[in-house]
């Protein structure tokens, strides 16, 4: 081939350009004027509109359009199969220390104090099989602020979609939903629970689910104590914090650590009665009968609320318990 | 940011036209099939941090072409193992038969020719002449320029016509016009 003048090669990318339709606009007017006195060059642009032809048969192949929905179906079935796995999480500070929150496609799933450590290793969600963690942000972010005004005591529901999947049976998930349903300012019992979900000899075995909450203050399981109004266990041995979450809803605990219970005198009581009263802790014997029939209420809102109405004997609407 | 759209319309809307391209620079069906699927698995995995505006065509064009040239690597080192390169012949053209009389024998060597091009060149190639993408678009995509990504097109495109050298081609509709109709949009 012999070699071309400067003029023709430093044209070149823009003559090709220009005959395969890609050209800017000043360079096909250089182009223009450079083939109309290049007889070599013209014939090269004219060549390449031709090569621009093939190239344009080119575009209407390969994949005839069953493989396409072969990769289509596929595709869908591994989409479905990573939408099962996939749960973003974000850990946060927090009063309560750090907390990793998680959520999957159908709902919050874990809720999670962090002990010792901020990375995914010192989660339950690196060891849960079958679960793909990837760490995301806008989303949680907001579950995130809502936690806050909930923990500063400015919100009383968490209204999160959830995911149950990470309990470890039905009978937990049973233990969740039932302690789920308690209120904001109330307090019962592992034994309440079990009656609950028709299963009042498995106390032990709630108390053990609760221990496995997959979502604390969510599933608020800091409002299920002992019968004799004991904290007892919180999240290992953080008694404290169920405490401080109880007190966040006016809820007051007396004695030390490890022996800490409700203060049962500054708290109403319903104790199940078909006139749905609720009474004072000083009504009878009622702050001696064990907690799980009875249900202790922070305030007469709550009992309200609950469609609950004042003891004709003790009248809490006449006498109520100082703030 | 959540994207705009749900995650099936995506799907819908891009993923034939992704498998394609993948389909025209990987030399196997199966390959494909598997990059395409593995593109939408990353792109629903990132969809919800991306932007209102986002360019969504483009941002599966940048995964696909990723995982593409990850692939192409191990492959090359697969492929130095064995020794052993085979390409599957081309699937049947589902535009008819006329095509294929005037254009079989130099579309059959233009396919091979840009399967042996360089891997930048080809991706390049490709996403600019058979799916339109703008030279923006394919710079973010092979982490280069936009002039860079003009230049491999350039390149791509010489060797295509070096390849073709005494092969007599269909003259290309318009070319007895002035060149000034070149500017029309293709």
């Amino acid at each position: 081939m012999t070699r071309k003048p400067n003029g023709c090669l430093e044209i070149e990318p823009d003559l090709v350009a220009a005959a395969t339709g890609d050209a800017e606009p000043g360079a096909s007017r250089r182009v223009e004027h450079h083939i109309d006195s290049c007889d070599a060059c013209r014939r090269e642009f004219h060549r390449y509109r031709e090569i621009e032809g093939v190239v344009g048969v080119l575009r209407r192949g390969p994949a005839a359009a069953d493989s396409v929905a072969r990769a289509r179906e596929g595709l869908e079935s591994r989409l479905a199969d990573l939408r099962s796995r996939l749960v973003s999480y974000r850990v946060f500070p927090s009063p309560l220390g750090h907390i990793l929150i998680a959520r999957s496609e159908h709902g919050v799933s874990l809720v999670e104090y962090l002990h010792g450590g901020t990375d995914l290793s010192m989660s339950r969600l690196s060891r849960v099989g079958g679960v793909e963690a990837q760490e995301d942000g806008a989303e949680i972010e907001a579950l995130y602020r809502e936690l806050l005004e909930y923990l500063r005591g400015d919100r009383t529901r968490l209204e999160w979609p959830l995911d149950l999947r990470l309990a470890r049976s039905d009978f937990h998930r049973a233990v969740l939903r039932a302690t789920a349903a308690i209120p904001y300012g109330a307090v019962t019992s592992y034994a309440g629970i079990a009656a609950e979900i028709g299963k009042p000899a498995a106390t032990r075995a709630v108390a053990q689910a609760l221990r496995w909450n997959p979502l604390p203050i969510v599933v608020p399981c800091h409002r299920i104590i002992g019968t004799s109004g004991a904290l007892t266990g919180y999240s290992g041995d953080k008694v404290g914090l169920k405490q401080q979450l109880l007190a966040v809803e006016g809820i007051q605990a007396i004695g030390k650590r490890s022996d800490s219970r409700v203060a049962r005198n500054t708290l109403y009581h319903y104790d199940r009665n078909d006139q749905h009263e609720y009474c004072l802790p000083t009504c009878g014997d009622i702050a001696r009968r064990p907690i799980g029939p009875v249900t202790l209420l922070a305030s007469r809102e709550l009992a309200g609320a609950l469609g609950l109405v004042p003891c004709s004997a003790c009248r809490p609407d006449l006498h109520p318990l100082a703030a | 940011m959540m994207g705009e759209q749900p995650f099936e319309t995506i799907v819908g809307a891009h993923h034939a036209e992704i498998y394609r391209y993948l389909r025209r620079v990987t030399s196997r069906a199966a390959e494909a099939e598997d990059l395409s699927q593995e593109t939408f698995l990353r792109a629903y995995r990132a969809y919800k941090t991306l932007g209102p505006d986002a360019n969504v065509r483009a941002w599966l064009f940048a995964i696909a072409t990723n995982l593409g040239r990850n692939h192409f690597r191990s492959e090359k080192r697969r492929r130095v193992a064995h020794q052993a390169v085979s390409v599957e012949s081309r699937e049947a053209d589902p535009e008819g038969p006329e095509d294929e009389a005037r254009f079989g024998e130099a579309r059959t060597l233009l396919e091979s020719t840009v399967q042996g091009l360089p891997l930048k060149q080809r991706l390049a190639f490709v996403m600019r002449k058979i799916h339109d993408l703008d030279y923006d678009a394919i710079g973010r995509s092979l982490d280069c320029s936009a002039e860079s990504a003009r230049a491999h097109v350039f390149q791509a495109l010489r060797k295509i016509r070096l390849s073709l050298n005494g092969h007599e081609l269909p003259p290309a509709r318009g070319v007895e016009t002035s060149p000034l109709n070149m500017e029309q949009p293709r």
